[in-house]
């Protein structure tokens, strides 16, 4: 009977149809993921200057690496990367976890109040970066014109031609960008904790700053290990924002890993030599995210 | 919790606060949009438009073929969905229900394939999509993007699937009802809210992209979606900083209003995305 043919219950047939069932996306990413993937590292090791499938393979060599590791543009790039991540994750939970903080509390209007507190998370990378780059205008925006009124500085800053001022200007567009995320998850995390444990603790005599300490904080801890991790990732691999709003200048003052990969590969087309940087990338950000889930691991409830 | 008038008080005012200085670029590029060129030139800078400019998006929408970009965009993100969602939906429900091997290590993999660089999968993308004659096309985005959404609504709707109980299943296999007939006609209208949430937040995963289509498309005017269109505007000649930000209110308006009416199922499909 066919129908016993595909019978669940039959353990033989259950794992038939669980490999069959896999098969598409198995098939798919194989295809569109792990294969490009390995042809990244093959090309990595080869001085290559535009990829072709059809050209003969060009001879092994550690060249790229060699010249990546004794590059002082990739060791800038690194430090810009470091910068960039720590300023920015540091600064998207500060926002984040206040925000989320705050309409957590019982009031009129709480639902829409936490539909806008993270609405910038719904804005584009490329819109806010409109919006930021003409706030952060030299000669019309309003940052400047803000920063006279208060006395900071006498005279127009040019952001974009100064080095530590467009830094700052891309941390502020990715800061703005990403602290929604932090402040989404920060609440989904203080909806799982049950009233019940706040209750109890309650009646236990405990004053809000232990309830907030003892409860609050550890429940929070796991959801917040999975999201710092997400959000560094971020940080480290975004390409929209830097690209579009600084293009890595000025005078790499915000040429990250990511930037400096894809110039090497579509600006210079030494597709081997981004390929090198790229992979380099990718290791750092498994480490970086092994180190930081290893630690979240011991998650306490 | 009992609170005291002051302190009810002063946590409207910290709202009130937090939020008009973090939602002051969105109100700004509104101001600007409906602003008139002298408007934006004068210094101290004004507010709010003294005539609103409501020309300016007219003008935006019939010189630039910006309902061009935003189709194209759709059509991408559509495609890009529909390929995940349906071998996702096949992944996802084989991880939830079967013990296959090797399941535990894929699921692993699907981890890590949420860490790999856009930038670098585009090397090899490239040169794979040249040889396929892909690039120009908006084929090539669907592709790229599924590299993108795969990872993301495997795990998701494994998650979603986790929660619907087993036994729903055997019911109906126990009346008659083979196997692939359970998912069709028992598990997936369960799972309807979380195919949609997660479609949903791959839509915007989609729409999000910036990195493959500067890459595949941009010798491809009439393939070019909403965010790579934009980027042309911003920094040809002057930039006129009325019109860009009205094109910037057309391409940001369909994924804010997404958010501000499905707020509920994007959320969904964000946390459960994150969680482990």
């Amino acid at each position: 009977m066919s129908l016993r043919f595909l019978d669940l219950a039959r353990p033989s047939r259950q794992h038939w149809l669980g490999y069959l069932l896999l098969l598409p996306a198995v098939a798919l990413v194989a295809l569109i993921i792990v294969y490009p993937l390995f042809v990244s590292l093959d090309l990595s090791f080869q001085k290559i200057g535009m990829a072709t499938l059809s050209a003969p393979r060009k001879p092994f060599t550690l060249e790229n690496y060699h010249k990546l590791f004794a590059s002082p543009d990739f060791w800038n790039s690194c430090w810009v990367t470091i910068k960039l991540v720590v300023v920015v994750s540091a600064a998207c939970f500060a926002v984040g976890l206040g925000t989320a903080l705050l309409v957590n509390n019982r009031f009129k209007g709480r639902t829409l109040a936490r539909l806008f507190v993270a609405l910038p998370w719904a804005v584009p990378e490329v819109i806010a970066v409109v919006i930021f780059a003409w706030i952060f205008d030299s000669s019309f925006g309003l940052m400047n014109w803000l920063f006279i009124k208060l006395g900071i500085t006498s005279q127009m800053i040019n952001w974009f031609s100064e080095p530590t001022a467009a830094f700052w200007v891309v941390a502020v567009t990715m800061i703005w960008k990403g602290y929604p995320f932090v402040s989404i998850m920060t609440l989904a995390g203080l909806q799982s904790i049950p009233e019940d444990f706040y209750n109890a603790a309650k009646v236990d005599g405990a004053n809000a700053f232990q309830r907030f300490w003892y409860i609050t904080i550890p429940v929070l801890m796991s959801v917040l290990g999975v999201t710092s991790v997400l959000v560094v990732l971020w940080v480290f691999r975004d390409f929209s924002i830097i690209k579009v709003l600084t293009d890595g200048g000025p005078l790499k003052a915000t040429q990250t890993l990511s930037i400096m990969t894809y110039d090497q590969a579509f600006g210079f087309f030494n597709m081997g030599y981004a390929s090198a940087i790229g992979i380099v990338t990718l290791v750092l950000c498994v480490v970086a995210s092994l180190l930081m889930l290893g630690r979240k691991s011991q998650a306490m409830y | 919790m009992q609170r005291t008038t002051l302190q009810t008080l002063s946590l409207y005012a910290g709202l009130a606060v937090v939020c008009g200085v973090l939602l002051f670029p969105i109100y700004w590029l509104f101001v600007t949009a409906l602003s008139t060129l002298a408007e934006i030139r004068q210094l101290p800078p004004s507010f709010w438009p003294a005539e609103p400019q409501w020309s300016t998006f007219a003008k935006v929408g019939t010189e630039r073929p910006i309902f061009l970009w935003l189709w194209n965009s759709t059509l991408a993100a559509l495609g890009s969905v529909a390929l995940s969602m349906v071998v996702s939906v096949f992944a996802g429900y084989s991880l939830s229900r079967f013990s296959v091997k090797g399941g535990r290590s894929l699921g692993l993999f699907i981890l890590t394939a949420k860490m790999l660089p856009a930038t670098l999968l585009v090397i090899p993308l490239f040169g794979i999509f040249r040889s396929m004659g892909l690039i120009g096309s908006l084929w090539s985005l669907v592709l790229a993007h599924a590299t993108l959404i795969i990872p993301f609504t495997t795990w998701m709707l494994k998650g979603y699937f986790d929660t619907i109980p087993r036994e729903l299943e055997q019911a109906a296999m126990v009346d008659g009802c083979s196997p692939l007939g359970a998912l069709f006609r028992v598990v997936l209208p369960v799972a309807t809210p979380g195919l949609a949430a997660t479609a949903l937040y791959a839509f915007v995963l989609s729409w999000a992209d910036y990195a493959y289509a500067r890459t595949f498309l941009t010798n491809a005017q009439g393939s070019w979606t909403a965010n790579l269109g934009i980027t042309t505007m911003k920094g040809e000649y002057v930039t006129d900083w009325n019109e860009i930000s009205a094109a910037a209110v057309f391409i940001a308006l369909p994924i804010i209003l997404i958010y501000l009416f499905l707020e509920r199922y994007l959320v969904g499909g964000l946390t459960a995305g994150a969680e482990k």
